[in-house]
């Protein structure tokens, strides 16, 4: 059992760094990070031995991702709105990233989060196309098609960012 | 050499790792021979790149505490009764992609919700926005005239130290306020009204042992609640104006708020 939970322990800045691409804000990937080792701790007898850790954990996580996008149709427009206490006190949120940076990941998080999953899974993350469909739970051919729609948008997205920033310049 | 036509499909295959290694001779060829694909395949490449960079400085960063206690079974946290609140960043995304490419979520409808706390604060708050706000002579119990009083009497009654929030920056004056019943205690309702006689109210309750923060509307075109709750309070600011708007306005009233209560 031991084991199981140091494999586990290993496993969480890649889950970390997984959450913060998928969702961007750190509490709330941190929070999903959370939800994702609560879940597995109870399912810990499930857990075969023999099966990497990672992919087992980084399957808790899609699901839980997945499930929670899917629920949060109706309170929609939510966290559009930048309301934490610090954030309305004018405390600048993001310190460590630099303006390209935050470029790639303001269009990461505009793309679906089905293609977002499934670029970040094979550009970021390494895994194998077939490690990737597994994880998502999705065949072959479509995690194919969602890494290159999710690619393309990423493009266009950047695309149009760096026409903006060209505009406002010239604007100046 | 294998022979067989390549397409932008295998530009992902390569950059991913995935093309057989048999076809990567031809493929290279190919792409030498396409200067729109190999122009294709390098900006992919320098977005992964990108990528991986804006990323990489996350598994560097020190584990939380508390993640490693849960794991090693030190954290006293109760799975159930912990609000999680990561789903509010998944809601933003949820937004962009429906506003931006063609309503990827436009079929899937609302499906239940995990918890109620939320939805309660901010059906009374628009359930009271939408009885008091349309009063002209008695949409208030004391008036912005009487504003010391009005904003003693009120923290004292709901048990928070409430600074009425000005919001002459963003167009509405206090028209002044009110105290409500709120699911087990009580609530103060402030009222503002811009030149246009248009109005907004503030709902503002101690009883609140959730963590939250979201819009909700109770009908398609009614007035609209942008609501925070935190532990000890909560918050709703009611209105009908445009998203924008009314966000603009619930921020400032919000900074204030939080302001007022720690001072």
């Amino acid at each position: 059992m031991d084991e199981k939970k140091a494999a586990i322990l290993g496993e969480i800045p890649r889950l970390r760094r997984y959450a913060r691409s998928l969702l961007r804000d750190r509490d709330s990937a941190d929070d999903l990070v959370q939800d994702c080792l609560e879940r597995a701790l109870l399912r810990l007898e499930g857990w075969q031995t023999g099966e990497s850790p990672r992919r087992w954990l980084f399957t808790i996580m899609h699901h839980l991702f997945i499930d929670q996008m899917r629920k949060v149709n109706r309170r929609g427009e939510a966290a559009i709105l930048p309301l934490d206490a610090n954030e309305a006190q004018a405390v600048p949120a993001e310190q460590a990233e630099n303006a390209a940076s935050r470029e790639i990941i303001d269009a990461l998080q505009a793309i679906s989060p089905d293609r977002r999953a499934a670029l970040v899974m094979v550009a970021i993350e390494g895994f194998s196309y077939a490690e990737a469909a597994n994880i998502l739970g999705v065949p072959a051919g479509t995690l194919m098609s969602r890494i290159a729609r999710g690619r393309e948008e990423l493009r266009s997205l950047l695309d149009d960012t760096a026409r903006r920033r060209s505009i406002r310049i010239v604007e100046k | 050499m294998t022979r067989r036509d390549f397409s932008e499909r295998d530009i992902h295959l390569a950059l991913d790792g995935e093309l057989p290694g048999d076809e990567r001779a031809a493929y290279d060829a190919w792409i030498d021979a396409n200067p729109e694909m190999k122009a294709k395949s390098a900006r992919y490449t320098a977005d992964r790149a990108a990528l991986r960079a804006a990323f990489a400085g996350v598994l560097d960063e020190p584990v939380p505490v508390l993640l490693k206690q849960i794991v090693r079974g030190e954290g006293a946290t109760k799975v159930a009764a912990r609000q999680s609140r990561w789903w509010l960043a998944a809601a933003a995304a949820a937004v962009l992609v429906v506003g931006g490419l063609g309503g990827y979520f436009a079929g899937i409808d609302g499906i239940g919700r995990d918890d109620g706390a939320d939805d309660q604060l901010a059906e009374e708050a628009i359930a009271a926005h939408v009885i008091y706000a349309a009063e002209q002579r008695h949409a208030v119990e004391v008036p912005a005239s009487d504003k010391d009083h009005l904003q003693t009497w009120l923290s004292n009654r709901v048990g928070l130290k409430l600074v009425a929030p000005d919001l002459v920056a963003e167009g509405f004056q206090l028209v002044g306020g009110r105290l409500l019943p709120a699911g087990q205690g009580k609530a103060a309702m402030l009222l503002y009204e811009d030149a246009k006689g248009q109005r907004i109210s503030l709902f503002v309750t101690a009883d609140s042992s959730a963590k939250s923060k979201g819009t909700y509307t109770a009908d398609a075109g009614g007035p609209e609640a942008v609501y925070w709750l935190d532990k000890g309070y909560a918050c709703a600011v009611v209105g009908s104006l445009p998203r924008e708007q009314l966000a603009a306005v619930a921020k400032r009233a919000y900074g204030q708020l939080v302001a007022g209560l720690a001072s």
